[in-house]
Order: C-alpha cells, then structure tokens, then sequence
C-alpha cells in the first residue's frame, strides 16, 4: 500500500509538470493576468523609433510615482556615498535628480545628450592661463535640500573635491583630478587641503593645474565633484560608503526621510529612511522641497516620487513592466523578452534601445601564459565567433559587434568601418587564427594549434549571468579550434575577482566598459594606464604596461619580462585638443587592436529599456547611459 | 473406522506425523524470495540498471549517434533572438539557450548525477558507518562529543554553506586546502559528503546502540574477543541490510543535492551537463522552450522514483516484520 501511494505521489508529480509547461508554454499572457495596452486607451500615438531613444504618448503631465525594478541587487561601488560611487546606474541617480555638479548634461539621448552645459555653474568654461586655469561661476538659486537647507557655496564644492582626494575617504576616481595643483599633497597624507582650489568668495571656484587638460570640464561633471555641506560630510570623514546613507541633495529631489534626521551632532544624524541600499531593497527619493525650477533649464521633473526597488527575479520584473506594476527597469531583457516585444506591434514601441557609449570584451592577462604570447592573443581575435556570442545576447536589437576598443560614437563616428580582424559573418576566421598560431612559441610544431601544457586547463573566470552561460560554451568551442581549453570558474559578482592582480586570472568573459564622460580617455586612461594598476579595484585587467615595480605592490605574479605599455601614448594624446585629440586617440585604438591586443572586444551593447504601459514620456541619457528620469513622465 | 494414514496413532498415542524433508534456506535466498515478489522494487532495480549504463555509454553513444558533440554550439538552432529551437528530426530533445544538443546533454547528464549521487552517498555511508558504530558501542564522552558534531551538521542551513565553501574555492585554479578540493565535481562530492553523513551515523548508532546489548555480544566479550572484533564479526554484518537500505535512499537525495547546487549555479562547471544545470536553463526559458525542463526534469523523476522503490523494496525484504 505504501508503495502505491509513493508511486501516486510521484505520478501525480510527473502530471503536474507537464501540465505546468502546456500551461506555461501556451500562455500568451503576462504572469499577472492582465493584457497589456501601449497608449491605445489615451487615444494618442504611442512611438518609439529604434536607436532614437524616446518614447513619446501625448503631452506629459506633473506627479505620479515612478517605480522601477532592479535586477539582483543595487552592485555600488562605494555603497551610495557619490565620492566613491563607481556605478553607472547609481550615476543616473545623481546626475538626474539628486546632485548637481559645476558641468552637468541636457539628459537626452544622442550626440546632445554629451554635450556639456553649465549645471551649478552658469556654463562651462574656457580655459585661461594656456589652459591651466578653470574658473566657475555658481549658479544663484542653487540650495541644498533638508536637512541642510542653505544655498550651495563655492566651499562646498571645494570640500567635496577635498573629500575626493583624501585616500581615505573611498574615491575610486580621484585618478582624473592629480592634474589639479595640490592633489597629489593631499593624496599622499602631506596635506589636508588641495592648494590649487581657490574659492575667492561663495559663488566663485578656481582650479589651477599642473598642466593642461582638453577635457577639465567632462572630468567636473562627475558626480564626485558634487557639492557636499562639511556640516554633514564631517560626520563621514574616514568612512568610505557611510555617507551613502544621508546624501544630501543639491537636485531636484531627495532621500525620504531626508527631512526628519537632525544634524545638530554626528551622534545625532540618522540614515534617511529612504535608503535601504545597505540591506539592498529599496531607496525612495521625494521632492526636495527648496529645489527651484527656475535655476535648472534642463531638467523636467515631472514625477513627484521615484521608487527603486529591487528584485531578484528578471522575468517577474519584466512581468511587472508589462502590467504597470514597475514603469522602468535596470535589468537586461532576456533573449525571450527581446523577441516578444520585437514581434509583437503592441508592445514594440515600449522597448527603446539605445546606442550605448559602452564596450563588452574578454580581457586576457599579457603575464599570465598563453597570453602573453601577442600571436595568441591575436589568433583569439581571429578565431572569435562574434556573430553567435551577439546571439547569446539576444541578437542585434541589444548590441552592435565591436571591432575595436572604444565605440566610434566617442570619436564623432571615426573608425566606424575598422576592423583589424574581419571575418564572413563576423563567425571568425580558422584560417587566419592558425596562421597567427604558427608563430607563436606555444605552437611550437607550427600546427596551428597551441599544444604547449600552457594552453591547456586555463582559468577562465565568468560570471553566473544567464548570458554568461550561453556564452561559455561559444568561447570554449572557439578556443578549442586552436588548441586552447578553459577551465571555467562560475562566480556571482566576477568583477571583484578579476579586479585583484594578485589573483593572476590569465583570462575573463565578464568585463564591459562604459565611458566615464563622452572622451576616450575615460578608457584609455582607466584600461591600459600602468598608473590604474591598483591592489584592488583594478581595472586595468590586463595589466598593460605592467612594470616588476608594480607586480610587486599588488602582488602580480607571472611572466613580468617587456609587458608593453602605451603610457606615453596616453599622456600625449590627453594633452592634445578638439580634432588633433581625437586622432590621436584613434591611433591608439588600433595600435592597441594590433600590436598591443589586450582584448577582444565582441559587442556594443545597445542598452535596452523596457517601459510601462502607463509611461507617457521617456528619454535616454546618453550621459549616465540609462533613462533620462528628470525627463519621465506618467499618466 | 480407522484413521488416514497421516494420522497413525502409535501404541504410546502419539501422533506419528510421516518424516519430510525440510529444505534449508539462507537468508540470502529468503531475501531475493520476499524480493522478486515486489513488483515496483524489481521495476527500480531494472530501471536503475539501464540508468547506470545510460551513465556509462549514454553520453558518448548518444554523441556519436546524432553527431553532435556535448559541448559543441549551432546557431542555427537558436532563432534571430537568441531563443533554442524545439525537438527535430537532428535534435531529438530539442537546443538549450546555448544552441548545444539536449539529447546529448542529458545523456551526459545521467554521468555527472549518478556519479555524484553515488560517489557523495557511498563515501557519506563509510563515515556516517565508523562515526556511528564507534559513537554508538563506546558510548560514554566519545558518542557525546560524535553525536553532537552530527546534530551541528543536521542543524546549519546547508545551503548557505555550501555556497560559501563552493564560492572559495571557485576562485582559484588550484582550488583550497592546498589543492585538496579541486573546483568542480570534487567541491560538488566534498560539501554533499559533509552534509549526508550524518544521517547515516545517527541510524548506525541506533543500531549499535541495540546491537550491542544482544547475547551473541555478550558472549563473544566473554569469550575474550576484543572490542574491534567484536565490531567487526558481530555488529557490522548485522548492519549490511540497513546500510544497503539507507544507502540506497540516499543517493536520490543527493542527486536532487547536487542539482540543487547546479540550479544554483555552484554546482558543476558549466561546460559539464548535469540535469540540474540544464534545469537552471529552463527556469529562465519555461515558457518558450517546454524541452529544457521536460526531459532532464523526467529523468531526474525516474531516477528518484526508482532508486526509492528499490529501497523501499530492499527494507521490505530485509525486514521479514515488515507488512506490505
């Protein structure tokens, strides 16, 4: 008897599930239940064009709540604090809506939307002095939000560039500022305040540098260079990512909460409640009520309330886009996601990709054998199959194969047909990848394929995304067309371990990069500057330009013997200007695809956002590479 | 009247019963006996039986058949989007999101589960078994201090520990403990090991515990054995039948042990196919490729069921108290 009630329980088990698939695989629906509708019932067109980067359904109107779903977790860098904050998502955060910086953005999507205004400051200013001097006039009206409640002075900026060049207080890009007189005073513990930031009086800052630098107003955009009332930031002095939990608003809108904490004493100030980036749920921004319109002419503002929150579940976030519950995401639709709304007339207009100043890449170690050998590194360009990993990413609608490091947008669309490594159908090319083999000393029988010990069992270190998976066995199978097996190690949040030298990982599908600002040297300067290479946060990964020196401090291990290095190319192109600058920099493109070859560079993502029925207005920032939220609106 | 020949009376008035011969059975004929009357049980041992040699020679035969090896990819089995392709005359389970065959997979799949199911199960038995018999006839500090780190491992939240252990020794080539534990199938057979057997140590010390206290013990302590003999001769083969019977219901529950690591993503590495990794597939892909969840999902199924009807039927025919 017992025996037939276990095998009832498995039967009926066995029945469930294929009635759960003809169930699942037959539904048209969405999870929820609900039919989506895109405008229809407003009565208003509803369009979205591919690569334009708007959605647009009748004239957007004022208040709402804004709720978007993300994917996993929040991933800060510096847990929220903006000196620190690396993520570019978080960036989307403060550019829009919470911080302003001297030089600030239009929030569109397009060549527009990288062009540099005045932000705090009335615009961004020409250099004086043959191009060592920056002086900014601030913008009148400008005042920090609660519990600060003051106008924005020039001392704040200066404090919150102080507070950036302090080691100890968490700055992950600090890198971009030593070209300010005094930085490195302050960098190395010789001084507490940087001596080439000048405030004469509360609506002027002056910066003297070193030297020149075409690209000082990009690098006073960031939101690191954002004001930072000292009353606050002295509670967080020597805690990096602490201050993450009461960023005080110099924008638009704040942290809730943010009027309820005291700043009477340290002791006193208590996280705002709208932050829960900590425990990774939520954070929840609200009006800041001293905002003034009038000193902003670039962003709308139309929503009264922003809610992000996260999720673990990518297809219950999509679910949630498509019935109304969430109006955005940061989360990357799944290939089946991309075909349902591609297909589906309804539902194309809310899917909006946009060309994505960002570039996705394998990173191979120039120490760690096979790949410090340039014929191997180029033979794995050949052999590359670009066309089948654009797939695994979901076809074309996300992403452009890359043919070199930085997408020609940044060169004002230079480049756009170079290809030092074509292929029929961008599938690779055997031929061409074992020719290259044959000369490399790991092919020491010229067969074209690496037979050296060295080639076998390498580490490769990927991520456990879902297109991580699908592009694993594409890799290995490639690879192994020239003789060359992975070793593949699954980690959940790769980054932190292809970010430590010392760990001497010879090769990883995970990285992508996207611009810090629309110049080149926000790759160039943090991918393959010997002066980047650090302990940990690393993200020259390759460690091009790695010196015995340099190993030494952060621990790197491996074939140390002429590591090449493009520092000097860096150094010259970041001193040139407008046209000069960009053809240098597109001469170290392809001295970097080719003589260098630190990567093989496979797709541009196009980043793609789905909206909600319910969302009458959207744009993409090109600046922060996500939507535009000052510019969203909602019926 | 006089009574039937079976029925003789003797001049003493005894019944006199005419002499039969009386066939003498060992206990290993009376288990297959009660055995083999157990349908479901015969049905898991048959089913078990082609399982091991799908383990075997399924992967590869299955390769060779449709000439599509495990790892290799076709895009032409991936629509524009990136989606797999369902079951065609070439693949006959269908692609998973990588384009690669699922026939294939799953057969090599068979491989990896049954491997580890009863690798982890078979080294968790020979712990659980010395942990046990020594906790269990010694008694006293030494099942104490035994039977508490049992309860501890009974008690954590195993899969949380498995990710942390799974997850540092990922990060290296070489893995951890010197290279003890390699990342792979090593970690996968090493974290399940340490979480079973302590299942096992807490039966065989019940067992032991009885055991123990029989005559034939007692006796054989008279006689001078000693305390390893006595363990040897006298307790251990009256253990064989449970073991064999918990070892059998274990393995289906580290098989479903490991697929929940590779579900996880810390199971086996990715180009190696357990049903359990391709399971991962299919929770992101349900609704649109049915295939991915379906066959590995059956196979997983059938391996449960038969491995616990065997056991279910083994403890039956071992146990002759046992109803039916």
């Amino acid at each position: 008897m017992r025996k037939l009630v276990r095998f009832a329980a498995f039967a009926a088990a066995a029945v469930a599930l294929a009635v759960l698939v003809a169930a699942c695989g037959s539904s048209k629906k969405s999870s929820s239940g609900t039919t989506t509708t895109s405008g229809s019932s407003s009565g208003s067109q509803s369009k979205s064009v591919i690569g334009s980067g708007t959605f647009s359904s009748g004239t957007p109107a004022k208040g709402g709540t804004y709720t978007i779903g993300w994917e996993q977790s929040f991933g800060f860098t510096n847990n929220f604090d903006p000196t620190g904050e690396y993520l570019g998502n978080a960036w989307g955060l403060y550019s829009n809506l919470m911080l302003r910086s001297l030089v600030g953005y239009k929030h569109l999507p397009g060549a527009a939307g990288n062009q540099t205004v005045g932000d705090l400051a009335t615009e961004a200013p020409k250099p004086t002095d043959n191009g060592l001097t920056y002086t900014y006039h601030l913008r009148p009206g400008v005042t920090f939000g609660p519990p600060v409640n003051r106008p924005v002075t020039s001392k704040d900026v200066a404090y919150a560039m102080n507070r950036l060049a302090n080691p100890n207080d968490g700055g992950q890009y600090s890198f971009y500022y030593t070209v300010i007189k005094g930085w490195d005073a302050v960098a190395n513990g010789k001084a507490k305040t940087v001596s080439g930031i000048e405030t004469p009086n509360n609506s002027t800052i002056i910066f003297h540098l070193t030297k020149p630098a075409g690209d000082f107003n990009l690098r006073m955009s960031m939101p690191a260079t954002a004001p930072i009332p000292e009353e606050v930031g002295k509670c967080f002095e020597g805690k990096p990512g602490d201050y993450g939990r009461d960023v005080v608003s110099s924008g638009p809108y704040m942290l809730q909460g943010a009027d309820k904490v005291k700043i009477s004493s340290c002791a006193a100030l208590k996280p705002m409640s709208g932050y829960d980036g900590a425990n990774g749920n939520h954070i929840i921004l609200v009006r800041n009520p001293n905002y003034k319109q009038s000193s902003d002419p670039y962003r709308k503002n139309y929503i009264d309330t922003f809610k992000f929150v996260v999720n673990s579940n990518a297809d219950d976030i999509f679910a949630k886009v498509q019935s109304g519950a969430y109006q955005d995401e940061v989360s990357s639709p799944a290939p089946k996601t991309i075909r349902q709304y591609a297909t589906n007339s309804t539902l194309k207009p809310r899917m909006i990709p946009n060309v994505g100043d960002r570039t996705n890449y394998f990173t191979m170690n120039l120490t760690q054998p096979p790949f410090d050998d340039v014929h191997v590194r180029r033979a794995m360009n050949w052999i590359t199959d670009k066309a089948a990993l654009q797939k695994a990413w979901g076809g074309p609608i996300p992403g452009t194969i890359a043919t070199h490091i930085t997408p020609s947008v940044l060169y004002n669309g230079g480049l756009a047909e170079y290809d030092p490594y074509p292929s029929q159908g961008s599938a690779g090319d055997l031929a061409k990848a074992q020719a290259e083999m044959k000369q490399s000393k790991y092919d020491p029988g010229k067969t074209g394929k690496c037979t050296a010990s060295a080639c076998k069992g390498v580490l490769m270190i990927a991520d456990t995304r879902g297109v991580d998976t699908r592009m694993i066995p594409v890799i290995q199978g490639d690879a192994a067309k020239i003789g060359i097996t992975f070793k593949v190690r699954s980690i959940n949040g790769a980054y932190t371990t292809i970010q430590t030298p010392s760990k001497n990982v010879p090769f990883s599908e995970r990285p992508s990069w996207g611009k810090d600002y629309a110049d080149p040297y926000t790759f160039f300067a943090e991918l393959f500057d010997s002066g980047a290479i650090i302990k940990s946060g690393n993200t020259n990964y390759s460690l091009v330009g790695l010196t015995p020196a340099i190993a030494k401090k952060v621990g790197a291990k491996g074939n140390l013997t002429n590591v090449p290095s493009v520092d000097k190319d860096i150094d010259a192109c970041s001193a040139k200007l407008a046209d000069q600058r960009t053809q240098c920099w597109m001469n170290l493109d392809k001295k970097l695809m080719t003589q260098v070859v630190p990567w093989v560079p496979y797709l541009w993502p196009n980043n793609v956002f789905i909206i909600g029925p319910n969302v009458t207005h959207w744009n993409y920032d090109q600046f922060t590479d996500g939507p535009a939220y000052s510019s969203v609106s909602v019926k | 009247m006089t009574n039937p020949p079976e029925f003789q009376v003797s001049s003493g008035g005894a019944i006199a019963l005419p002499a039969v011969a009386v066939a003498h059975k060992s206990p290993g004929r009376l288990f297959w006996e009660r055995f083999r009357e157990d349908k479901a049980a015969l049905g898991g041992a048959v089913v078990i039986v082609v399982l091991v040699l799908i383990a075997i020679f399924g992967g590869p035969l299955a390769a060779n058949i449709t000439g599509h090896p495990q790892n290799t990819t076709y895009t032409n089995m991936t629509d524009a989007y990136g989606v797999p392709l369902g079951p065609n005359s070439s693949f006959w389970f269908g692609a998973d999101a990588s384009g690669r065959d699922l026939f294939v997979r799953t057969m090599y799949g068979a491989r990896t589960s049954l491997f580890v199911g009863v690798v982890a199960s078979g080294l968790a038995v020979l712990i659980g078994l010395v942990v046990g018999l020594v906790a269990g006839f010694f008694g006293g500090w030494v099942d104490t201090i035994l039977s508490r780190m049992a309860d501890v491992l009974l008690a954590v939240p195993q899969i949380l520990i498995a990710v942390g252990i799974v997850a540092a020794c990922s990060t290296n080539k070489n893995g951890c403990l010197g290279g003890l534990l390699q990342p792979g199938l090593t970690v996968v057979i090493a974290v399940i090991t340490l979480f079973s057997w302590s299942y096992i140590a807490r039966i065989v010390r019940g067992y032991t515990l009885s055991l123990r206290e029989k005559e034939f013990v007692e006796s054989a302590r008279a006689a001078g054995a000693s305390n390893v003999r006595i363990l040897a001769t006298e307790i251990l083969p009256n253990l064989i039948g449970p073991l064999i019977v918990y070892s059998t219901l274990l393995i289906p529950t580290n098989i479903l042990f490991e697929a929940a690591l590779s579900y996880l993503g810390l199971g086996v590495p990715p180009d190696e196919a357990s049903w359990g990794s391709i399971l991962t597939d299919a929770s992101g892909l349900y609704d649109v490729a049915w295939w991915l969840m379906v066959f590995p999902g059956s196979f997983l199924i059938l391996t449960t069921l038969a491995f616990n009807l065997l056991g279910d039927g083994l403890r039956d025919a071992f146990d002759v108290r046992s109803e039916r």
